[in-house]
């Protein structure tokens, strides 16, 4: 009776989803007035100061001329270049990696799954700059590898000194957001019905084929969202970078914080805000469109 | 499932765990066995001590233990007041509204986090605003970083709740404020609890806007740990790390305990 | 497809069991599917019938027992070697493929020469009647023609063996009788063509397959045609379970042909019998008459259903309620009335107590 009930309100309602009577009218529009002002006060007004800075140099005035320094100078340079080439290189790393483990979990179930899914969500709810902490016992210039070469060899000083380059930040970042691709994926597995890979495999397809006809096509928009989310929150790493203590490693977020905090400079850190603002916020923009339109 | 042959399944498994332990949980282990130890350089460590812990929870290390936990109450309770808000405001509007809330909202999750922290310190470091140099600057930009979360995990429960409950409530006669206040709020206290404990989680660990911005006299857990291993003391910044996961996970064990005790099914 | 199947093969079950965890879902089963038969594998869920079909297609590994297919023995093969039809309830299109893409998928997979394949898939969908659907997607069909469409694509790869998982119970009930037809016209088309098709619908059963076995708690209870299952069951399960039936316990007097229910005598074929033994007798509700006659027996009327062209009355008699299905009657009695029901001697089937089945009904 309750079903019949609510059936034929839903099927009476116009729109998309089933809502009671719920007219559009002034009042709805008042209710979502407070929370969009918060907001607007302590967030996009903010972001406009920081844009308005933006534009105006130390001389006063308003000018373009700050995005003209700081574009020609050979440090944003770099960090652009090297932002860039770790996001996607850790985003490509974490698919790849976030794809077979997801994959092991969801199709070649072992005693202990739930666990080591249950664990992958405890994982996520760490901070970033652990990993890196971690990462400084295990392969820093005095750590467990390095000190096991010299050990073993008698060399004086031992091969791993690739913590304070990229290479380390990619292995971190590669680590720490795997997990980031490995849930959704985990859940779209969770929705594909596994009688299609019986079927598919009484049929005469091997794993790889199904892996690649059946699974791959189903588990795009999940790579896809998962992907574009780890490319973006990989632009705006932070902490992991800020804990290698590399020089030679500067992200655009690190060269935010340099110029703003280190060198008192804000005309120039606002810029290169702008700067990163825009490609994020841009990318996560093509990430919620592409989400949306897979329906993930 | 996909591999059906016994051997088959112990490669895959094997691989699995090849992968899996060194890159997920030796990490953690190595970070825990680390704050019990005096020295680390072969491949065991050595000089099993808590000394560490004495100076992770005394003194300065305290203060930050306090300073974060209060830091990520506050920010956690106002970014579910303020999240929740819109999403249930969000979930009574139009399509094209409900898109444009959904953005506006999720728009602090893509501007990198230190630029949030830029932004607050731009904002709020003149009057009539002047809120720098105080406590409260921190817990407002961790607020700004969390709402997005709180707003993301109630919507999408919103969309998940049947829309039954409400239409059995309203065709029994009750109005909408009792429908909000006595169905759609309890049915999504589970939703609720998830998000107030995701929100907690990452204000814990919030470092980036938090270096922007942090006073002298308030600096949370991650500033705590990151200023440890700056000069070297590396052990004790792993025993500031265990106790900061330490904490993390009690809050969210007793948050999961909440939630299967306030959901109905 | 005709001519070009290959040969119907056969499935033989030898004394297979399936056990998860040591829970035991599948109990020494002994069965033998001759070529181009359809046997159904009926029983209520848990009895163990999807676990034998999953045993047959590779994705339960027997504890002990074998699995042959034809002279193959297949128990260590994986599915994808085994060349085997599946069709499951709840159809498992590849939903990113077309029609003729999930049709073909077999074909591709079996690295069928690729000139081969658009003719082979236009043959599977004609078979179902499904060729004017070759480019849509499976969202864009109903529930009938996704399970024309799964035929199609398990038929495409000519199997010898035709494996349907209650192929009908997502459909309602119109369309299930319509796909009934279907897959029993599909059948003599591809008389070659072993089908093993587990359902829990007794009339799906009796309608489609050429023998039944029938399955309760991981056991193999009873084998026979739907006609031997149905007029002569062999336990009390098989009466109950394939169409109705009146369970009587009763004792068998000394005299042959003879047997005492609740102080009536009552004259059936005893058979073999021994006088002394508790035993049931089965007497299907439509067999009982209304009125004196053989074996009458005098109770209250408890209830009266109205099903159309047939009333259902339910008598007590001596604390057993007897069911009675009448062609509509003029008059009915009314509640609490005292009725005469009654049935033929030959149109009773007594059934020893515990009596099992023994098994060893090869072929």
């Amino acid at each position: 009776m309750a079903s019949a009930v609510a059936g034929d309100v839903s099927a009476g309602a116009s729109g998309s989803r089933p809502v009671l009577n719920r007219r559009t009218g002034p009042s709805n529009l008042v209710w979502a007035l407070p929370p969009v002002a918060v907001l607007a006060l302590v967030f996009l007004y903010p972001l406009a100061l920081v844009v308005q800075q933006s534009v105006s140099p130390d001389e006063g005035g308003t000018s373009l001329a700050p995005y003209g320094d700081v574009f020609a100078s050979a440090s944003f340079r770099s960090a652009l270049t090297t932002t860039v080439w770790l996001a996607v290189g850790s985003t490509v790393g974490c698919l790849v990696l976030g794809f077979v483990l997801a994959l092991v979990i969801a199709f070649v179930p072992f005693p202990g799954g739930r666990a080591v899914a249950r664990f992958i969500d405890v994982f996520l709810s760490f901070p970033s700059f652990l990993i890196t902490l971690a990462l400084l016992f295990i392969y820093g210039t005095v750590g467990m590898a390095n000190g096991v070469w010299t050990d073993v060899t008698g060399a004086a000083d031992g091969p791993f000194h690739f913590l304070t380059t990229p290479w380390g930040v990619l292995l971190a970042e590669i680590t720490y957001f795997t997990p980031f691709v490995m849930r959704p994926l985990l859940a779209a597995f969770s929705q594909l019905d596994t009688a299609q890979l019986e079927v598919a495999s009484s049929l005469g397809a091997k794993p790889a084929r199904i892996v690649r006809q059946v699974i791959l096509p189903e588990a795009l928009p999940a790579l896809a969202a998962g992907g574009s989310l780890v490319l973006v929150m990989c632009l705006n790493e932070f902490g992991i970078v800020l804990f290698t203590g590399a020089k030679g490693v500067t992200t655009l977020p690190m060269l935010v914080y340099g110029k703003a905090i280190l060198e008192s400079d804000y005309p120039a850190a606002c810029v290169v805000a702008v700067v990163n603002i825009a490609i994020s916020v841009g990318l996560y923009s093509l990430y919620r469109m592409v989400s949306r339109r897979v329906g993930a | 499932m996909l591999v059906h042959s016994r051997t088959g399944k112990w490669a895959t498994w094997a691989v699995f765990f090849l992968l899996f332990v060194p890159l997920f949980a030796v990490p953690l282990l190595v970070i825990v066995a680390a704050s019990f130890t005096t020295n680390w350089s072969g491949a065991f460590p050595s000089g099993p001590t808590s000394e560490h812990y004495k100076a992770a929870t005394s003194g300065d290390s305290l203060q930050a233990l306090t300073t974060s936990l209060i830091t990520a109450v506050s920010a956690s309770l106002l970014a579910l007041t303020v999240g929740s808000w819109a999403a249930l405001a969000a979930a009574s509007l139009r399509r094209r509204g409900r898109r444009f809330l959904d953005g506006l909202f999720m728009l602090p999750v893509a501007v990198p986090s230190v630029v949030v922290g830029l932004a607050v310190l731009v904002a709020f470091s003149k009057p009539p605003m002047l809120l720098n140099g105080t406590r409260w600057i921190v817990i407002l930009a961790h607020t700004i970083l969390v709402t997005a979360f709180a707003y993301q995990s109630v919507s999408a429960a919103i969309v998940r709740l049947d829309p039954m409950y409400e239409q059995a409530a309203a065709s029994l006669g009750a109005r909408p404020s009792y429908v909000l206040w006595r169905i759609r709020l309890p049915l999504l206290l589970p939703a609720l609890t998830a998000a107030a404990g995701l929100c907690f989680a990452l204000s814990m660990g919030e470092l980036s806007a938090t270096m922007m911005l942090y006073p002298p006299d308030w600096t949370p857990l991650p500033v705590q740990i990151f200023a440890a291993t700056d000069r070297g003391s590396l052990f004790t910044g792993a025993a500031v790390a265990v106790v900061l996961m330490g904490t993390t996970l009690l809050v969210l064990l007793g948050v999961a305990r909440i939630r299967t005790r306030a959901s109905y099914r | 497809m005709t001519g070009g199947a290959t040969q119907g093969s056969g499935i033989r079950f030898d004394r297979v069991s399936v056990a998860y965890g040591g829970n035991i879902v599948l109990d020494r089963l002994d069965l033998t599917v001759e070529p181009g038969e359809v046997m159904a594998l009926l029983g209520p869920s848990g009895s163990g019938k999807t676990t034998a079909l999953r045993a047959v297609a590779g994705f339960v590994r027997p504890v002990s027992g074998r699995v042959r297919l034809g002279d193959r023995d297949v128990t260590d093969l994986p599915p994808h070697k085994r060349g085997i039809g599946m069709v499951v309830q709840q159809y498992a299109l590849f939903p990113h493929l077309r029609v003729r893409d999930n049709v073909a998928f077999g074909l591709k997979a079996r690295k069928v020469a690729k000139a081969e394949i658009p003719e082979r898939v236009a043959e599977a969908l004609e078979l179902v009647g499904m060729a004017a659907y070759a480019t849509r997607y499976p969202r864009e069909l109903s529930g009938g023609q996704q399970q024309r469409v799964a035929i199609a694509r398990a038929l495409a790869i000519r199997p010898g063996v035709l494996l349907l998982d209650e192929p009908l119970s997502a459909l309602d009930a119109q369309l299930r009788s319509g796909m009934l037809a279907e897959l029993a016209r599909l059948h003599r088309e591809l008389p070659d063509v072993s089908i093993l098709y587990v359902t829990h619908d007794q009339v799906e059963a009796l309608t489609l397959a050429d023998r039944i076995a029938v399955m309760d708690k991981a056991r193999l209870q009873d084998c026979g045609t739907p006609q031997e299952l149905y007029r002569r069951p062999r336990t009390e399960f098989t009466a109950s379970f394939v169409g109705n039936a009146n369970l009587l316990p009763v004792t068998v007097t000394g005299a042959t042909g003879a047997v005492d229910f609740a102080g009536h005598a009552l004259a059936v074929p005893t058979g073999e019998v021994a006088g002394g033994v508790t035993a049931t007798l089965c007497v299907r509700p439509h067999l009982v008459g209304l009125g004196d006659g053989p074996n009458a027996l005098t109770g209250t009327l408890a209830e009266v259903q109205w099903r159309g062209s047939t009333h259902r009355l339910y008598v007590d008699i001596h604390g057993h309620r007897i069911k009675a299905d009448l062609r509509e009657l003029r008059e009915t009695p009314a509640l609490g009335d005292k009725v005469t029901v009654h049935f033929a001697a030959e149109d009773a089937v007594l059934l020893p107590a515990g009596a099992g089945f023994g098994g060893g009904v090869h072929g």
